[in-house]
Order: structure tokens, then C-alpha cells, then sequence
């Protein structure tokens, strides 16, 4: 049975950012402007009157703020009793004349706030709830929930069993989306709901050892392509998000239910699950009108996203959850080791484009079909690395998981005529031409054997001076190893003759956004029965070839990562290391085929410590 | 010169927004003109819609319910 659940959550904000901000136009700031205040409930009881309508059940998740409010408070307990909304609680909105007054502080990000204060607001706000409603939430949620923060709430209130703890992909393009100004600095997290790590809430816990005790859902179902390469609030499940982006015609915007639908389809690969979450604010229905757009047409995407999702209800199609019920029936079939695969299309552009989309507890990945098949993103989630945000740590407002390979803040394929970019793809060579599958188009389609996900790529020819050979490229991915184990297959050849060389590599490096890292210290290593060679990075251009391989490795100590391909097969392995111009390293397997022959290396990344 | 407010519906410099920058513009009322803070943009109403519609040309999918998948 396919099951799609969908949890819509709403917030009394009293005081929101925009509409904040307008009424501040020429005056002075006033938390307490009623005009403000009034219009936010306002926004608040129409969002739960739509739902409703269409027969769905909210999770509230009341603000700091609006525990003050008798209004808020009131709406709140009469939903719950007359809908079954569930009431809970959320670390946005915290900004208010009694917070100002308590902690001294203009800051709205708990994940910003230094462990002392995180641990002070948390016990202020729970302790606020249960006075207001005389029990403890069991969700609640932020734009962002660090590891730290959520095993503080667990150890204090351990009936929490739900948060919205990421905005997928909501990084440096969303910092520079907003003029450098909104810091939600935090790449590199599933797109779906997961069981966070105790070490790192971005990473997927491996077992119960491990399991953070939440489930965690992202803040919003995003476009995994226009996200990958856009404006987070542009692209997602909510549709004034979608009115920013502009992506309407008129006053109608099918891609609302395109983006639904297309997240629906992920029965397909993930075991019949599938699931959507939709939160939008009180701001962004500012009666004022906002993004181009007046209240009207604010209110109207708002009804007819709902509505949408009102009708699959009728049909049978959906199953609307709040927080809390989702996080019991998620736990009921999730085997830890099991992975959340997507192959995503392209739903905005027009072009045929997809990419493949990856998420275990060994790491995150994303396959583009416009370039062959390249891996255009690697995180490391085997590291766990322990990495603390907010003021007093090292990080500060840098809450993104590292990455290992980021093609669009590291180049990819191609570079300005200068050395490399980080990408994991393969050459095919003959003689002195060589071909890289990063210029080779495709489609892909996706199947299983047992515990085993396999993406199959269209073969794609490559055209010699004097013959042409054609390629296909399959990844396979079986449960729980790690791996990730790749084809390349030559399945044809004008010229049976002639050989062929194929040369897997990937192109690396690491960080969090778009500058470059230090790569001092770096260790790239070749092994085979009979050698090790190995050197620690320098920025001196050394390379090194070692004849039957057995592995390529790089421990990046930075970030605590063992990267590493290995083959069972008669090859060399390589290594290359960078320059200052271009800070990757590259690690390698290749061999000589003639005719139909093929190549069969493994990836792999693994904690180095 | 005029002191630049808010104008209606938050209008976002477009050419910014070419670029997936979202910067409110300043308004004119004496001269009846949007203005940028960010990118020296400046017009009227009318060139900052003509420029959104530009904006969205890039959505070839826009106005398409897609169903298959």
C-alpha cells in the first residue's frame, strides 16, 4: 500500500519579521503595535479555518509569544478539542516584549543563542507551555534544531518526539537570496523526514545507540533540483514561497501540485512512503500584500494549495497527520539502515533533467543525468562529525553539514580554463582523445533487487576520430554497506579493435560554502598487496600511479573523513594532488578494455577516527 | 529630492531578482519611480512588471500541470 502523509502546521506568530517590518515604516520599533498583533491572530484563525474546511488537522505550534496571548491560547485549546490539532510548541517567534525583558537579547535563532542561553529559553518556554496548557508538547521545531540543543530537550522533556529541525539546502544561497542578511546557513540535511544522530542532527542515525530520540522533519517539502541551484524560499510546498519565485502565470500556479505530486511519486522509491509538510507563516499572508502579490492573491495560493491537499484526503490519497502522529507512524517502519532515494525531474525549466538523490546513515548524494551521472554532491555523514553552532563555538551561524564534493560551489566539471572542480564522474579515453561522461546527457531510471537500489543510466555514445563506442553507467546501492558500487559498461563498439581506457575518478575537496578550505594535511593513499604510497598535501601538483590496486584513499582530517575507491578487478589506482588555483585532490581507478569490457569501482566514505 | 518610501506590494528591484537577489526598492513619489539601493535599477511601475515577466520566462514549466511521473 502506497501511504502519503502530509503534516500541516501553523504558528501563531505574534510578531512576524515582515510584517514587523512594515509597520515600522518611519516609526520606531514596537513589539507591542496591536495594529501587528491583531492582523498576525487574524492571518493565524484564517490559515486554521482553511484546513479545516478542507477537512485537514493542523499541528499548532505556538510561539513564545502567543502563550502571552489569551486569544492565541484560546484558539489553540478550542482547535485541538473540536479538530484533533495537535498543540505544540516552536522556538520561532520568540521575539516579544516578555522575552526582551527575561533574556536582554534581539536574537531569533535558538540555534544561535550559546548552549547557556539555549538551555535557559528552552526551560522558559516548556515551563511557559505547561503553565498555559498544563501538560509538555511532544513536538516542536525551529528553522533549525542542533544536535545539542535537541538532546538537551530529550534529557529534560523526553515525551518530545517531533521537530522540524532543517530548511533543506537553505545556505550561502539563501544568505545571498536575501542580500546577505538571512542567516540560515544550514546545507546539507535529508529533504525527507529522518531519525537524527546524536552527534549531528543532519546526519541519520545508525542505530539506536545513535538515535537522537526525534524524528525530525524539514522545514517544508523543497524542489530538489531548483533548490539544489536557487533561492530555498523560492521552490517548495508553500505558496507564497512560490509567489517570491514568481513561478505563476495569472493568479494560478499549477506548479504547487506539481511539486505535491512529484514528492507523492516517492512511493516509488522509498517502500510505498512518501511525504509532504507544508508551514507557512503568518507573514507571508500579510494583509499589506507581499512578493509582488496583494493579500488576495495571497490568500487564494494559500486556499488552493489546501484544497489540493483537501481533495487527495477525499480520495483516499493522503493521510493528514500532526507532528506527533507522524512520528509514531514513521518509527513503526523505519529500519535505520534503510535509505531515502528520489529520482527527481525536472518540474519548472522544461528540460527532460534528473537527478538522483541519496540519504543514509553512511552519507548524502545527489547524481545529476545532465552530466552522465556525475556525483555533483557527497556529504560525509559517516563522520557524524560533532560540530556545535550558535555564539561560543567554532562554527557560530554555520550550521551546514561539509561536503566533499559541491559541484556548484566547487566548479564541477567545468572550470574557468583552470585546473579542476570537485565531481565524481569517469573519462572514457582512446589514444590521445578522451571523453569525460560530464558531456554526455541521459536519463536514468530506477529499480531494486532485494536490498540493493539501483539507478540505471540510458547509455550514451561517445564519438572517437574514427570510431564510436557506447556507454551505460549503473550505480547500485546495497543496504547498509556504504558503497556505493558503479558500472561502467561498454556495451559497444564500431571498432572491436580498438582499446578503450576508463578512468574513474573523483575530483574533491571540503567545506560549507563557496571559498576554498585549507587542504594541508590531507592524506591521499594508494595501496595494493604489495605497496603503500602516500603523501600529505601540500599544494605541490604530485601524482602517483600504483599498478593492481586495491584502494584510493584520502583521510581529510578536517573533517573527518576516509574517502576511498577500491576494485576487484586488474586496474590502476591513482592520486593527484592540487594547487592553490585548485584546491581538490583526485582519486582514481582506471583500466584498458577492448570491445564490450567494463569497469567496477566502489566509493565509500567512512569516519577517519 | 524626495525622501524614498515603501512602494506598494514591496516591489523587489527586478534586475536584482535576475540575479535571485530579493532587494526592495525605494519608491519616488515625485518622480513616480522605483529605485534600487543595491544596483542603480530605476523605473517606473510599468518597466518593473515588463522586467518580472521577463523574470519568469525562465519557468518554461510555469503554466503546465504535470502529472507524470
Amino acid at each position: 500500500m502506497n501511504n502519503f502523509y502530509v503534516t500541516i502546521i501553523h504558528r501563531p506568530e505574534m510578531v512576524p519579521e515582515y510584517i514587523q517590518k512594515e509597520a515600522e515604516q518611519g516609526k520606531v520599533e514596537d513589539l507591542t503595535r496591536n495594529t501587528v498583533l491583531q492582523e498576525s491572530l487574524d492571518i493565524f484563525r484564517t490559515q486554521q479555518r482553511i484546513a479545516h474546511e478542507n477537512g485537514l488537522r493542523t499541528t499548532i505550534q505556538m510561539t513564545y509569544a502567543s502563550l502571552f496571548n489569551a486569544e492565541a491560547v484560546s484558539i489553540a485549546k478550542e482547535h485541538h478539542q473540536q479538530f484533533g490539532d495537535e498543540i505544540g510548541s516552536t522556538f520561532l517567534g520568540i521575539q516579544c516584549k516578555e522575552f526582551r525583558e527575561k533574556f536582554n537579547s534581539k536574537e531569533l535563532a535558538i540555534w544561535l543563542f550559546s548552549m547557556d542561553d539555549k538551555r535557559r529559553i528552552v526551560d522558559e518556554v516548556f515551563g511557559k507551555f505547561r503553565e498555559v496548557f498544563g501538560f509538555y508538547p511532544t513536538s516542536t521545531g525551529s528553522y533549525y534544531m542542533d544536535a545539542e540543543l535537541v538532546n538537551y530537550i530529550k534529557e529534560k522533556y523526553p515525551m518530545v518526539k517531533a521537530a522540524v529541525a532543517t530548511c533543506w539546502e537553505e545556505g550561502p544561497k539563501a544568505y545571498w537570496n536575501a542580500n546577505n542578511s538571512w542567516y540560515t546557513l544550514m546545507d546539507g540535511g535529508p529533504w525527507n523526514p529522518w531519525i537524527p544522530s546524536k552527534r549531528n542532527i543532519h546526519c541519520i542515525a545508525s542505530d539506536e545507540a545513535d538515535d537522537i530520540g526525534i524524528v525530525a522533519i524539514p522545514h517544508l517539502s523543497r524542489d530538489l533540483m531548483a533548490v539544489f541551484d536557487g533561492p530555498g524560499s523560492y521552490y517548495g510546498t508553500h505558496p507564497q514561497n512560490i509567489l517570491r519565485g514568481m513561478v505563476y502565470e495569472g493568479k494560478e500556479l499549477p506548479y504547487f501540485k506539481n511539486i505535491v505530486d512529484q514528492y507523492r511519486s516517492m512511493t516509488k522509491y522509498n517502500r510505498g512512503y512518501s511525504y509532504n509538510m507544508m508551514f507557512v507563516g503568518p507573514g507571508w499572508m500579510s494583509k499589506g500584500g507581499r512578493w509582488e502579490s496583494d493579500y488576495a492573491f495571497l490568500l487564494k495560493s494559500y486556499e488552493d494549495g489546501m484544497a489540493y491537499y483537501g481533495e487527495l484526503k477525499k480520495q483516499g490519497q493522503l493521510q493528514d497527520l500532526t507532528m506527533s502522529e507522524f512520528a509514531d507512524v514513521y518509527r513503526e517502519d523505519r529500519p535505520y539502515s534503510r535509505p531515502e532515494c528520489t529520482l527527481w525531474k525536472d518540474i519548472l525549466y522544461g528540460s527532460k533533467r534528473q537527478m538522483f538523490w541519496f540519504a543514509d546513515p553512511h552519507m548524502r548524494f545527489c547524481l545529476d543525468m545532465n552530466q552522465g551521472g556525475a556525483m555533483i554532491d557527497l556529504r560525509p555523514y559517516a563522520a557524524k562529525l560533532i560540530r556545535p553552532v550558535g555564539v561560543g563555538t567554532k562554527a557560530n551561524q554555520d550550521a551546514s553539514y561539509p561536503f566533499l564534493v559541491q559541484s556548484l560551489y566547487r566548479a564541477g566539471y567545468f572550470t574557468h580554463y583552470a585546473g579542476e572542480g570537485a565531481v565524481k564522474s569517469c573519462k572514457i579515453g582512446h589514444g590521445s582523445e578522451q571523453v569525460d561522461l560530464c558531456t554526455c546527457r541521459t536519463l536514468a531510471s530506477f529499480s531494486e533487487d532485494g536490498d540493493t537500489r539501483i539507478v540505471t543510466l540510458d547509455p550514451v555514445t561517445i564519438e572517437f576520430a574514427d570510431f564510436s563506442v557506447t556507454v551505460q553507467s549503473i550505480f547500485r546501492l546495497t543496504e547498509g554497506t556504504g558503497e556505493v558500487e558503479i558500472i561502467r559498461r561498454i556495451l559497444d563498439s564500431t571498432d572491436p579493435e580498438a582499446e578503450l581506457s576508463i578512468d574513474e575518478y573523483i575530483t574533491a575537496c571540503y567545506g560549507t560554502n563557496e571559498y576554498p578550505e585549507d587542504m594541508t594535511g590531507i592524506r591521499l593513499t594508494l595501496t595494493n598487496t604489495d605497496k603503500t604510497e602516500s603523501i600529505d598535501y601540500a599544494y605541490q601538483c604530485r601524482e602517483s600511479e600504483l599498478e593492481n590496486i586495491h584502494s584510493a584513499e584520502a583521510v581529510i582530517p578536517q573533517v573527518d573523513s576516509l574517502l576511498s575507491m577500491r576494485t576487484d578487478e586488474s586496474a590502476v589506482g591513482y592520486f593527484r594532488e592540487g594547487f592553490s588555483f585548485s584546491p581538490m585532490y583526485t582519486l582514481g581507478i582506471k583500466k584498458i578494455v577492448k570491445a564490450k569490457g567494463e569497469l567496477r569501482t566502489w566509493l565509500k566514505v567512512a569516519k577517519a577516527s | 529630492m524626495a525622501q524614498g518610501r515603501k512602494g506598494k506590494l514591496n516591489y523587489r528591484c527586478p534586475r536584482c531578482l535576475m540575479r535571485e537577489i530579493d532587494m526592495d526598492m525605494l519608491y519616488d513619489k515625485d518622480k513616480d519611480e522605483y529605485y534600487c539601493l543595491r544596483c542603480s535599477f530605476v523605473g517606473d511601475e510599468k518597466e518593473v512588471q515588463r522586467l518580472n515577466t521577463q523574470f519568469r520566462e525562465k519557468y518554461l514549466d510555469r503554466t503546465i500541470r504535470i502529472t507524470d511521473f
